[in-house]
């Protein structure tokens, strides 16, 4: 046995206790009362970075092949270069931390349903035919925001059909989305979302599970007062 | 004295009316011996226990329903559970036999379950024999045992046309397609030799004889250069004229066909009957084979119930892997033999003798109150259980033993060779297992190369940096508090960075090797100082790597290197604090044997928080798995003559009576 060796065995070992970890994907959207705003992605795996850290070293885990921090890096600077070529959309910056494991994507839209086409050429190009599942729209004449959202029925098949350890992933990983507003929020039809004490922004906070099983929707309706 | 040989004689003589075993009535030459020992196995679990548990329930339910009657015991099939089962096989250049031999206790019971529509068995004697369907196999039974065979033909046999011909067989292989499509003499050459080699004289099917001769007049006006073709091929007519005439013939068909390539039909129709004569032969030479093969059956079969011969109870390597304790077990004749009879179909590979050197192969199942056991073992051939033998020849430091907690550990893995022995023995053991294969004209460069490795390595001075043993030990896991980030949000939801912490629980292993010479290792560390990828404290030295998830540390004390995650196992090791305890088992697994490997599942039950394994439920699951199981564990046997051997056990838990009634109860559970 070399050294290599044992440090895999001991990479494996540390990865006993079943690849579950916990995770963050984080949504922010700050709405201007013109229609313009700011997304702001997040997804924060520090909390189980000694399980990525050991990951990392890896070539590959439980069958995938785990990425390195270059091609990472790489997907990371191609979904930016995508970004600044879309419609409405400017000012495209991107944070990496390989320390902490945490990585954020920010962009300037001109009006929310910028995003709605950036979903939807993603989807079309990785050739996922399902038809709009989320998608966001603002009415500047009435000041209602609006998120639709339809738990993606492929999603939760497909996840179906992994193996529970790999499902075990997504144990713990939460999903956190935020709207802020300039205008106070009158009302918020998602009953799982909660309004600030200033009643400037939205929170809505599930677990991934959830999500994919379809147990939450995390479509809403925000009216704002005129 | 007198009492004590009457003592001996009676054991004996009562050991011989025991050994009525149908073991006997294996040949020699048999190839593959497995065993079942039916009466090991039910003194683990009554025949009434069996008929109760739910695998017995389930078969007999089963085999009622399927044969329409109404058994209630397995003891209904007729069988005696009491001897052993065998299944054999014995393999030639042409056939290959599978047999097994079944100890019957009440032939009336066993008939009633074969003979359920119609009587298909025949009787001579006392014995009865019956004939499976397409005589694809026999059975032979009288009142104390059964005898099924079935056999298959060796394809490569009747491939070789001398050899088939003995026997008024033909290899058969469709040329039309080919003969057509390649307008070549070549083949046609080819395929005259091949069927002028074949002495036998079969009838060539008539239709396509007759329909080459309709066309040939006008085909041969048509074409000139085809014939030319058909010329050519003429030209060794003479030559075998005298032997068959007819077949001539039949080979001229393909350059007329060929020749004809303007008119389709004509070929195709052509085609296609020379592809159903093609089948309709292979047809007949298949159904030759058959009964060929069951010829030959009938009289092995024969020979088994009637004949003498010696058994293979007379081979040594057979006689010496049995042990009376095995519930099951599993030989097989040299491996070298295996390898060699099934070489021609493998072409040149075969020639190598790959497998030179390996001899037979022997495996155990026991089961007991304790665990069940696998014992695997290989016959080697003596110069090579020499080079194990001094390779094994190395015993595990004794002073890893007290770095062993056995109240905590999860598992360990070690190994002790003589490193010097290994370098040394390695090139030669490597030679002559790719020296053959590669080809005598590789040799010369095969003995250049491991002289060279020789020459580069001081064995004496390798073997005396790393001895060749070490250990790799997990003493437990244990609780670390690591920092993390996350989000909190003010009354605006606005998003604000905090770091928080959390315990993450983690293995503490200790990898260990002995070194008698720790100068380059110090040199090593040294230069890691120099350049600053190494830091030391109180002789601990600190491995400086980001990238590495846990810290790991190592130091060099009494002749062994230690390399641990734990700096407080370090410390306590530096400082001889070390209280640890070490089982009997432990003990003996280690010092006792070459290699060894042990995982204890109970010491990890609960030590894991639930929110690491993934939640509540997954926890219980996994904890609960991992009390059902005991200790698994492996080892090498020291080497017995020229048998290298190894263990693998698993302990059943308690409040179990036997490792078979457990494993009843594990399918029920699963089952469930």
């Amino acid at each position: 046995m070399n050294l290599k060796q044992l440090y895999k065995l001991l990479l494996f070992i540390l990865l006993i206790p079943v690849l579950s970890s916990c995770f963050e994907v984080v949504e922010e959207i700050s709405m201007k009362n013109d229609g313009t705003g700011d997304v702001v992605l997040t997804i924060n795996l520090s909390q189980s970075k000694t399980k990525v850290a050991s990951v990392m070293l890896l070539d590959s885990v439980q069958g995938y092949k785990v990425p390195s921090k270059q091609k990472i890096q790489q997907e990371l600077n191609e979904a930016v270069a995508y970004l600044k070529k879309s419609e409405g959309i400017s000012n495209v910056k991107s944070t990496s931390d390989f320390n902490n494991y945490i990585a954020t994507i920010s962009f300037s839209f001109k009006d929310v349903s910028n995003i709605n086409n950036i979903t939807k050429n993603i989807l079309a190009q990785q050739k996922i035919k399902a038809t709009n599942t989320s998608s966001y729209t603002y009415n500047k004449a009435t000041k209602t925001f609006s998120r639709k959202y339809q738990a993606i029925v492929t999603a939760k098949t497909e996840f179906n059909k992994l193996k529970a350890k790999d499902k075990a992933v997504f144990n713990g990983a939460t999903y956190t989305s935020i709207y802020r507003f300039e205008s106070l929020v009158t009302s918020s039809t998602n009953p799982a979302s909660n309004v600030s004490k200033s009643k400037k922004a939205v929170m809505l906070k599930s677990s991934i599970m959830d999500l994919i099983n379809g147990k939450i929707n995390v479509s809403n309706t925000i009216q704002l007062s005129k | 004295m007198k009492k004590i040989l009457i003592a001996i004689s009676l054991f004996l003589s009562f050991n011989l009316a025991q050994a009525q075993d149908l073991v006997k009535k294996i040949p020699s030459n048999a190839f593959t011996v497995a065993t079942i020992k039916g009466d090991n196995i039910f003194k683990l679990m009554f025949v009434k226990d069996f008929n109760e548990s739910f695998v017995g329930k389930k078969l007999l339910t089963e085999t009622s329903k399927s044969m329409d009657k109404n058994f209630t015991s397995i003891e209904d099939f007729g069988i005696n559970l009491e001897k052993n089962m065998y299944y054999f096989n014995q393999l030639s250049d042409s056939i290959t036999y599978n047999c097994f031999l079944i100890p019957i206790k009440d032939a009336k019971k066993f008939e009633s379950l074969i003979n359920n529509k119609e009587k298909k068995f025949t009787q001579q004697g006392d014995i009865r024999t019956m004939v499976l369907p397409d005589s694809t196999g026999i059975i032979k039974w009288n009142n104390n045992m059964l005898y099924f065979v079935t056999g298959s033909i060796r394809g490569s046999f009747f491939a070789d046309s001398a050899k088939s011909a003995r026997y008024g067989i033909k290899d058969i292989r469709f040329q039309g397609e080919d003969a057509l499509a390649v307008d070549s003499t070549a083949v046609l050459a080819d395929s005259a030799v091949a069927v002028t080699a074949e002495p036998m004289i079969e009838e060539v099917a008539a239709p396509v004889i007759a329909k080459a001769k309709v066309q040939k007049k006008p085909t041969a006006k048509k074409n000139t250069k085809k014939i030319v073709a058909t010329k050519k091929s003429g030209k060794k007519k003479p030559a075998k004229k005298s032997k068959k005439a007819k077949n001539q013939e039949y080979e001229i068909i393909y350059p007329e066909a060929a020749s004809d390539s303007t008119g389709m039909t004509p070929v195709h129709g052509v085609v296609d009957e020379q592809y159903d004569a093609y089948q309709q032969e292979r047809a007949e030479q298949d159904l030759k084979k058959k009964r060929l093969a069951f010829t030959w059956m009938t009289a092995q079969a024969d020979q088994i119930f009637n004949g003498t011969y010696e058994s293979i109870e007379s081979n040594k390597s057979y006689s010496a892997s049995l042990d009376n304790k095995a519930i099951a077990e599993l030989w097989v004749s040299s491996l070298q033999d295996v390898y060699n009879s099934i070489a021609p179909e493998f072409g040149t590979y075969g020639k190598a003798g790959l497998m030179k050197g390996y001899g037979s192969l022997n495996a155990k199942l026991f089961m007991d109150n304790k665990s069940f056991r696998i014992s695997t073992g290989l016959e080697l051939a003596q110069n090579q259980a020499d080079a194990y033998k001094k390779i094994m020849n190395r015993k595990l430091n004794k002073n890893f033993l007290k770095y062993v907690n056995s109240e905590k550990a999860l598992g360990f893995m070690s190994y002790s060779i003589d490193s010097k022995a290994y370098l040394e023995e390695f090139p030669k053991l490597l030679k002559q297992t790719y020296g053959s294969f590669l080809g005598a004209k590789m040799d010369e460069e095969i003995e250049l190369g491991t002289d060279l490795l020789s020459l580069l390595l001081d064995e004496e001075a390798v073997s005396k940096v790393i001895k060749g043993d070490a250990l790799f030990v997990i003493n437990g896991l244990k609780s670390k508090e690591v920092t993390y980030t996350t989000y909190e949000y003010d009354d605006d939801y606005n998003q604000k960075e905090v770091t928080k912490t959390k315990n993450e629980t983690l293995p503490d292993f200790l990898f260990m090797f002995s070194s008698e010479d720790t100068r380059l290792i110090n040199k090593l560390i040294k230069y890691g100082i120099h350049k600053s990828m190494v830091t030391v404290q109180d002789n601990i030295y600190k491995i400086q790597e980001k990238k590495s998830p846990v810290d790991i540390y190592f130091m060099i004390k009494d002749g062994i290197v230690f390399f641990g995650n734990s700096l407080s196992e370090m410390q306590s090791i530096s400082t001889n604090q070390q209280n640890n305890k070490i089982s009997k088992l432990h003990k003996d697994l280690l010092s006792k044997n070459n290699f060894s490997f042990l995982f204890n599942a109970k010491n990890l039950v609960g030590k894991v928080p639930d929110s690491e394994i993934g939640g509540e439920e997954t926890a219980k699951k996994f904890n609960s798995t991992l009390e059902k199981m005991g200790n698994v564990y492996m080892k090498s046997n020291p080497i017995k003559g020229r048998l290298v051997s190894a263990d693998i056990s698993a302990e059943i838990p308690n409040g179990h009576e036997n490792a078979l009634k457990y494993l009843f109860s594990l399918i029920e559970n699963a089952a469930k």
